[in-house]
């Protein structure tokens, strides 16, 4: 139980933290999504629908963004982002992690795929692997 | 008094009796009519074509879209669903569809191409440009009741105009405003069966269908009696049109050996095959005349008759003004048009929708799906589907020509999908595309040979304290004692043995012996979990010959363990559905992409490198010749015990796909992964345009120059140099004899050396 505490009072602090880090670093949205108008426009509809209540909407039309595009980094983490806020932890994670590999050298989407993939393990009780992730996170963006 | 009272008794009886019988009547025919009309299959849908400019599509890909959606060529597209082609250039407007998020109207566009790519897009209203439009759909096929009789049913707004123009020329000329019967033709009936020649014609459509619920023939007064009724009855409870769908799903018109046909869906595939919104009025008034008597009339094996029959039916709707004289004059001389043998089954692609009807049952009831008008919305590509056909049967044919093999005695199996997000973009279950039987793709499961290295290779490059693509490998003779099997010595396909091989050498070259060894050392339960973990569900033995593909699996199987390589190291399930709509088209079920990663990004990325070095520099080296650029594919053959199965799995930027040749008797075809199956795998993929294979190199990659001969560092002064990734630390320190060796390293190393 103390050492649960202890992890959550870390978490608490690291998330706190990369959060202030990120105020430095590029947000994703600085990143254009594509170059793609066909995809630019499937991302503002998705949003739309987000914003309208209908996630499940959103995911379908982020998934024919991606068969338009499925390199584009941005598109998989928008993706993990909408599963983490539906509380499918595990896929947010696994779309995180696809997002990372065609992230490139962009740290700061990947810093912003390893707060998903932290948070997510949180939300799955791995408070290790979210301490981790964290890490990674704040690595990335101090580099 | 009285008996006037008795007569009032029995008269109120008989009123009784005949509102009763008429009560009964009327639930029965209402029930017969509900059941035929509510069993609407599930209609089962290709990918929309999305078009965007900059996309990846020739001009000839649209164009056979556009065929198989049956756009017609028109000068001037006015109507939905026409369109007109000059050279690269498109003007096509669109149908209008409801797609599952939400509803597209019809577009007028303009397409432009640019050699592979699809140039420019405008709206030819508003001379905008477009960004993203949706071609509608193309219906593949329906998963109907599994009775003995298939029906392909059709909705009104289905039927062509002319089709029931045709046939209240013929059959019915006052359908439309008559009440269920006709007077005239009911007396002519009851007529001629008082004078004992039984009923003769003088049925309305109503009649005919109440007739065919009921499927008995006798011709006595009390069948015609209920009849009349029934009719009456269903024409005060529905529509004309309703009616009118109910006939044209419910009408006999011709048997197939012990098959009916019934409906003019059906029939149309049956006798011309294609669906019945493409038949011409020719064609639409051949099948009207089959009514009269589909054996009497058989356009196969009465021709004069059909035809004779035909043009009386084109005659009375010249007489009604639905044919102008010069359309009638042209129509009455055209041959009767039917496809010499009927098709075998209805769907097009019956192996792809096998697959959509499994996922399916996974998650419906068998009734759900059949009785509800589902709506399913697939991942096939009919574009990839036709290329995947296309190559099987004419490499099929070619090779049993080069090999002298008997004719027809090869089978195949194809599987396409989406490297990216596993879609299953194409499906061949045989090179009879249209037979509905076995399975190849899902259902032979037959030994993967040696399909299941990459699996061994993978286990070690996780291991990258030991094993690197560039660690040596022994590869000198092995003989195994394994208790309670007879001794086993693995043989090479060249029957040589290489000495010491570097790892990727051994993959590339698909040698038998080192593969052995590498897996006795890793544990062969080791390599099999790690299978099962990339995705396979099967059990699989733990045997040593597993390590060589001794275990079954079938294309669709290997198709989902390659596609944790083909991603990236993520297992993606499989899928060939994406949405399902109700009947009432509510959304029911999403099938969402999902990813899990199965395989630390270095090792796919490693395991991705060896198998591009396979295409490269290995056993499947030949497949280059298929594409004119360097693509830098990934890809391994398979071959079994005595050629009995050739095998090919390949990726490229965009695509994955296996393919498997062999003998449903599983008798040898003498023929390696690299001489069959890698060929069709060619041939299918240079008609795709595919992407080249760029994987990102993941953070813990580094890369390092090595001597190809002894695996250790090399500098430019080694002939072999190659450059080959690493996880970062794990690549060889010590140098190698032809490189000027920095001084501390190689000390360093002397003294390691000296401790290990």
């Amino acid at each position: 139980m103390n050492t649960r505490f202890f992890y959550l009072v870390i978490v608490v602090i690291t998330t706190l933290l990369s959060a202030c880090a990120s105020l430095y670093a590029p947000t994703p949205e600085a990143r254009p999504v594509s170059v793609n108008n066909a995809v630019l426009a499937l991302v503002d509809a998705a949003r739309k629908d987000n914003a309208n209540g209908k996630p499940d909407a959103a995911v379908a039309t982020l998934e024919r963004a991606l068969r338009i595009e499925p390199r584009n980094p941005v598109l998989w983490q928008e993706l993990a982002r909408l599963r983490l806020q539906q509380g499918q932890h595990q896929q947010a994670e696994g779309l995180a992690a696809r997002s990372n590999g065609w992230a490139g050298e962009d740290k700061a989407l990947r810093a912003e795929n390893w707060r998903l993939i932290g948070e997510a393990r949180l939300k799955r009780g791995d408070h290790a692997g979210a301490q981790a992730a964290f890490d990674t996170a704040a690595r990335l963006v101090t580099e | 008094m009285f008996t006037r009272k008795r007569v009032r008794l029995l008269l109120l009886t008989l009123a009784l009796m005949l509102s009763g019988f008429a009560l009964y009547l009327d639930i029965t025919v209402r029930m017969k009519f509900e059941g035929k009309r509510w069993a609407m299959p599930a209609r089962v849908y290709a990918r929309p074509l999305e078009l965007y400019p900059g996309m990846k599509l020739r001009a000839d890909q649209l164009a056979l879209e556009l065929a198989m959606l049956d756009y017609r060529v028109s000068a001037e597209p006015k109507i939905p669903g026409s369109y007109r082609r000059r050279g690269d250039e498109f003007m096509l407007l669109t149908r209008p569809f409801d797609f599952w998020d939400g509803a597209q109207s019809s577009l007028s566009l303009q397409i432009d191409f640019d050699g592979a790519r699809l140039g420019k897009l405008t709206s030819r209203d508003t001379g905008q440009k477009v960004t993203l439009a949706r071609l509608d759909p193309v219906l593949i096929g329906g998963i109907y009741p599994a009775h003995n009789e298939d029906r392909v049913l059709v909705r009104f707004d289905e039927i062509p105009p002319h089709l029931v123009k045709a046939l209240i020329a013929i059959e019915d000329r006052k359908f439309f405003t008559h009440h269920g019967f006709s007077l005239r033709g009911t007396a002519r009936a009851l007529l001629s069966i008082m004078s004992g020649g039984g009923i003769q014609g003088g049925s309305t459509l109503t009649q005919q269908l109440v007739k065919n619920f009921f499927l008995t023939s006798e011709r006595t007064l009390r069948r015609k009696f209920t009849e009349v009724i029934m009719s009456l009855l269903l024409e005060l409870h529905y529509s004309k049109e309703e009616i009118l769908e109910a006939y044209a799903n419910e009408i006999y018109l011709g048997q197939d050996g012990n098959r009916a046909i019934h409906g003019f869906g059906l029939a149309s595939h049956f006798y011309f095959d294609k669906p019945l919104s493409k038949l011409d009025t020719v064609q639409a008034a051949l099948l009207v005349g089959l009514v009269k008597g589909p054996s009497h009339y058989d356009p196969r094996r009465q021709p004069a008759r059909a035809l004779a029959r035909r043009n009386l039916v084109l005659q009375e709707m010249r007489k009604l003004d639905y044919l102008t004289q010069a359309q009638f004059v042209a129509a009455r001389s055209s041959p009767l048009g039917v496809v010499e043998k009927a098709p075998e089954g209805t769907s097009r692609y019956p192996a792809f929708v096998g697959l959509v009807h499994r996922q399916l049952r996974r998650d419906y009831r068998e009734e759900d799906m059949r009785s509800e008008g589902l709506q399913i919305f697939t991942t096939l590509d009919p574009v990839a589907q036709v290329s995947a056909e296309r190559a099987l049967a004419s490499r099929l044919t070619q090779l049993e020509k080069d090999r002298r093999l008997p004719p027809k005695s090869l089978e195949g199996a194809i599987v396409v999908s989406s490297s990216q997000n596993g879609e299953v973009q194409a499906l061949v279950g045989g090179r009879d595309t249209r037979f509905e039987g076995f399975n190849r793709a899902l259902d032979a499961a037959r030994p993967v040979g040696s399909l299941i290295k990459p699996v061994v290779y993978l286990t070690a490059l996780q291991r990258p304290d030991t094993y690197t693509l560039a660690t040596l490998l022994d590869d000198s003779p092995l003989i195994l004692r394994e208790r309670g099997t007879p001794v086993w010595e693995p043989q090479n396909y060249d029957k040589e043995f290489h000495g010491q091989v570097p790892l990727r050498v051994a993959l590339a070259n698909s040698y038998n012996v080192s593969t052995t060894r590498l897996g006795l050392a890793l544990g062969v339960n080791r390599i099999m979990n790690n299978a099962q973990q990339l995705g396979i569900e099967r059990e699989l033995r733990h045997y040593a010959s597993s390590l060589l593909g001794a275990d079954s699996l079938s294309p669709l199987e290997v198709t989902q363990m390659y596609q944790a390589f083909a991603s990236g190291g993520f297992r993606i399930p499989l899928r060939a559905i994406r949405e399902v709509l109700a009947a009432d088209g509510q959304p029911l079920q999403r099938y969402s992409l999902s990813v899990e990663q199965v395989i630390e990004p270095g090792a796919a990325f490693l395991v991705t490198h060896a198998l591009q070095y396979v295409v490269r520099e290995g056993t499947a080296g030949a497949v280059k010749k298929y594409f004119s650029s360097d693509l830098d594919l990934a890809g391994k053959t398979g071959t079994t015990n005595d050629l009995r199965d050739s095998w090919f799995a390949g990726y490229t930027g965009d695509r994955l796909a296996v393919v498997w040749i062999g003998r449903d008797d599983n008798q040898p075809i003498n023929m390696t992964g690299a001489g069959g199956a890698m060929t069709v795998w060619g041939e299918m993929m240079s008609r795709l345009d595919p992407d080249p294979l760029a994987p990102p190199i993941p953070d813990n990659i580094e890369w390092a120059g090595i001597d190809s001969t002894t695996g250790l560092r090399a500098d430019e002064n080694c002939p072999g140099i190659v450059k080959l990734p690493f996880i970062r630390g794990s690549a060889p320190t010590e140098t190698a004899p032809c490189a000027n060796p920095a001084p501390a390293r190689s000390l360093k190393n002397w003294f390691r050396r000296l401790f290990e």
